[in-house]
């Protein structure tokens, strides 16, 4: 490889590095046309209508996955009054998706469920790692980002949404 | 080419910054042991969108990587243009139509299998009706002597189209492909291959029942002159149905399949071509284990040959989550030895798997029992799985058999010839030969290896109050791996041109042998092999986590490795000093080391969205399989891995 190439490759790599952070709190979630555990068709604009959501990217396979989800389903009804949404994105293939409708009946999960069996979603918004968890505000704004699922970091998620939440009541009775 | 695409990316973002959203990752990882295996991998992802308009580009910059060649350019692109009813992609495409029969798309980076497209894929939507196209060509890579290095090559210039019509809950769908491949063979020139696949599915869905049904027709022919119509090669079909019941806070997932597109006793290799290409990824019907052990022992299964059945319950008791599953597969067919090269196959009568040796049949059942307890602190899992695999009949051999006899005798015939007046007296003489057979009777001649694995997998860790969590794992694992002949013959005699009996006295009397294929360190012959996974792990969310595995096993099936190789913490956990003390021989290791892999991960997130992770140690190679691909993974000795990924 040439010393040029060399140079492009780690500047543009430096740049995204150092962009992380602040990027992940400006960018705009795509308007992707996501299809639901129950066969309905929607996009991820018109599931932030009425407020805030948390992505998540899951496979039936994934135990951090299974592990964090329990918190999800627990903070999507906790806070639906406030307009939160749980949106759990099932990346499972062909080889396992017909499994997927059971595990979420049989734990009875309250969250919206989304597939996506050849990843076209979870490429766009770069979760191929999972657990992957992005944060939208109403607008579609991504307010935060997080890779994998270390036990106890359901308290930083918590965290997050409750910061979002507190964020659009202050705004709501300002405006 | 990519150059240019690059280039327009950039300008494209200048020009359009304001309005342009986009998003990237990084995924960087590099490996390198004493055993010279080393590698270098790192992908960059940039994913932009502008109104209506996506693009995608991967560079990647591996020398080497893991698996494949090295690379220094855009490995992947792809536009789109997306409206309410209308969608173009012009790039790389990765499509999954139906469970996969006839089409379903990946890239898998790990086992180094990639089937997209590079073209243009078109879809309409109007009401009830979808209509999508695609065409392109597809370069596709497989390994067959080398681990890391791919050795064959298929080149497919493809064209697809799908109809789809949706109504309520109910989905009927056609579909279509054709596809020109360029066949590497291992010897000689490409061979021109032509398939046509069509399929069809439909699906329902209901509040307590679902169903999904495929079936896919394949005629492969193979091109000889412009001249001449091409020669038919091979023709097969596949069926796939899954029905899933729903019952309070229990669900039923059962599943069936019958892929039938070539057939052969022994292995297909890459000169048996015209049958199930790349592009068709079906469901396998087994569990997707994530527990190590489990994986190292999964089946390796057929998409050219293999019906099957599987069953899966999942539910939920005082709050934990419950699975038990079932799955039983088989080929196709029996077979016969007709002698000890010469095969014939009778189709399985019916629907359902065969329990025949000859079929190859596979059995497997795993129970897991996971959950939280103690006001969410302490999380378990724990599971149970056990297989049975028939992998290969040297010998099959179940009829009757009758010997020749050949009696000879000779006959003289006297005939008296008066001549000149005298009587002389000729006597001609004949061998005469009489063959008769024997009465038939039973021959039995089988000869099958057959491995049967249980496993234990067990995971617990408990948060405390500080943050800080305590983790461990721990697989244990029993296999055995025989040859099992039984019979009343010990094999075919080419010489004699039949079924050599055990006794040749007594045709009724039978035998029945098992011998193992492990063996331990020492080179004796064991019959099981015992199999230990033990992690420790300490984290403390959301920053960091400590993991220490130690890997054990007692036996081999293949040659006992040398490794001279031990890192230093095997040598802390099992004491030996002289590591430390410059008495490290490396041409005589202790004999420890060979059946033992010990390594250290330490994992730091730097930021919610990047993560960094560094590895020391040994990893034992094995099969890994991944969406139905499988790929041996060589042993990873006393080396460093670092890897980064990042998402923002």
């Amino acid at each position: 490889m040439s010393i040029n190439k060399r140079i492009i490759i780690f500047f543009i790599s430096l740049i995204c590095i150092i962009s992380a952070e602040e990027s992940s709190n400006t960018n705009t979630v795509p308007n992707l046309k996501i299809r639901m555990l129950d066969g309905t068709k929607t996009t991820i604009h018109e599931l932030v209508e009425d407020g805030p959501m948390m992505i998540d990217f899951w496979a039936t396979w994934c135990v951090p996955c299974k592990k964090v989800m329990k918190f999800l389903d627990e903070y999507h009804q906790e806070f639906e009054d406030n307009g939160f949404k749980v949106l759990m994105i099932n990346t499972d293939t062909p080889r396992s998706v017909g499994k997927v409708k059971s595990y979420v009946r049989s734990q009875n999960y309250k969250f919206l469920v989304g597939m996506d069996p050849n990843k076209t979603i979870s490429k766009k918004l770069n979760g191929m790692v999972m657990p992957t968890l992005i944060l939208v505000d109403k607008g579609g704004q991504i307010k935060w980002r997080h890779q994998g699922y270390l036990p106890g970091e359901e308290v930083e998620i918590k965290n997050q949404i409750e910061i979002l939440i507190n964020k659009i009541k202050e705004n709501t009775i300002e405006g | 080419m990519k150059a240019r695409i690059f280039s327009s990316y950039i300008v494209f973002s200048i020009l359009f910054g304001n309005s342009l959203d986009f998003n990237s990752a990084i995924n960087t990882s590099y490996g390198n042991n004493y055993d010279f295996y080393n590698y270098s991998e790192n992908l960059l992802d940039i994913n932009f969108f502008y109104n209506d308009l996506q693009g995608w580009i991967q560079y990647e910059y591996s020398n080497p990587p893991d698996i494949g060649f090295p690379i220094n350019e855009i490995r992947k692109f792809r536009m789109e243009y997306s409206t309410g009813d209308f969608n173009l992609k012009i790039g790389d495409i990765y499509e999954i139509w139906g469970r996969g029969m006839l089409l379903n798309q990946f890239d898998d980076q790990i086992t180094n299998f990639d089937n997209g497209t590079r073209g243009m894929f078109i879809e309409y939507n109007n009401g009830p009706f979808l209509v999508g196209h695609m065409n392109g060509s597809s370069n596709m890579y497989s390994n067959q002597y080398s681990d890391r290095i791919p050795d064959f090559n298929n080149i497919h210039n493809m064209n697809a189209n799908r109809l789809q019509f949706d109504w309520n809950s109910f989905s009927l769908g056609l579909t279509q492909l054709r596809s020109n491949e360029d066949h590497q063979l291992t010897l000689g020139p490409n061979v021109p291959v032509n398939h046509n696949l069509k399929g069809a599915y439909i699906s329902w869905a209901g509040s307590n029942l679902d169903f999904f049904s495929e079936y896919v027709d394949k005629v492969s022919t193979e091109y000889i002159s412009t001249n001449a119509p091409n020669d038919t090669l091979k023709r097969g079909f596949g069926v796939y149905h899954n029905l899933n019941l729903y019952l309070g806070n229990w669900g039923l997932s059962t599943e069936y399949k019958r892929y039938s597109f070539d057939a052969a006793h022994g292995d297909i290799t890459v000169n048996d071509y015209g049958n199930q290409i790349e592009y068709q990824q079906m469901p396998t019907l087994g569990k997707e284990q994530n527990a190590t052990l489990l994986g190292r022992v999964t089946h390796n299964y057929s998409f050219n040959d293999e019906r099957g059945v599987q069953l899966e319950l999942n539910g939920s008791v005082f709050g934990l989550a419950v699975t038990a599953q079932y799955a039983h597969l088989s080929r196709d067919e029996e077979w016969r030895s007709k002698t000890t090269f010469d095969w014939v196959e009778k189709s399985i009568e019916g629907f359902l798997p065969s329990s025949n040796e000859s079929a190859l049949p596979y059995w497997e059942n795993y129970q897991e029992i996971s959950g939280y307890l103690f006001n969410d602190k302490l999380y378990f899992k724990l599971g149970r799985g056990q297989n049975k695999d028939v992998l290969k009949t040297p010998t099959y051999f179940d009829s009757q058999q009758q010997d020749r006899m050949i009696d000879s005798f000779w006959s003289y015939d006297t005939t008296d010839t008066v001549l000149f007046g005298y009587d002389y007296q000729i006597i001609d003489s004949i061998e005469v030969f009489d063959t008769t057979y024997s009465n038939p009777y039973n021959v039995e001649s089988k000869w099958w290896q057959v491995t049967k694995a249980f496993t234990i997998p067990l995971e617990v860790n408990y948060i405390f109050e500080n943050g800080y969590t305590l983790g461990l794992g721990f697989q244990y694992q029993e296999r055995s791996l025989m040859d099992k002949k039984s019979g009343n013959s010990e094999g075919y005699s080419a010489a004699d041109s039949s079924w050599e009996m055990y006794n040749p006295d007594d045709y009724s009397e039978y035998f029945n042998t098992t011998s193992t294929k492990f063996f331990n360190t020492s080179g004796e012959p064991v019959e099981t092999q015992y199999n230990r996974l033990v992690y420790i792990s300490i984290s403390k969310a959301p920053k960091w986590s400590f993991t220490i595995t130690h890997d054990w096993t007692t036996a081999y099936d293949a040659g006992i490795p040398v490794d001279p190789y031990y890192n230093p913490l095997e040598a802390i956990i099992f004491g030996d000093l002289k590591y430390f003390t410059g008495g490290r021989d490396n041409t005589n290791p202790p004999k420890w080391a060979q059946n033992r892999w010990v390594s250290a991960e330490f994992a730091y997130n730097i930021t919610s969205s990047q993560r960094i992770a560094i590895f020391y140690g040994s990893i034992q190679g094995g099969l890994f399989c991944s969406n139905g691909v499988c790929r041996l993974i060589p042993p990873f000795n006393d080396g460093l891995k670092i890897t980064y990924s990042a998402s923002f």
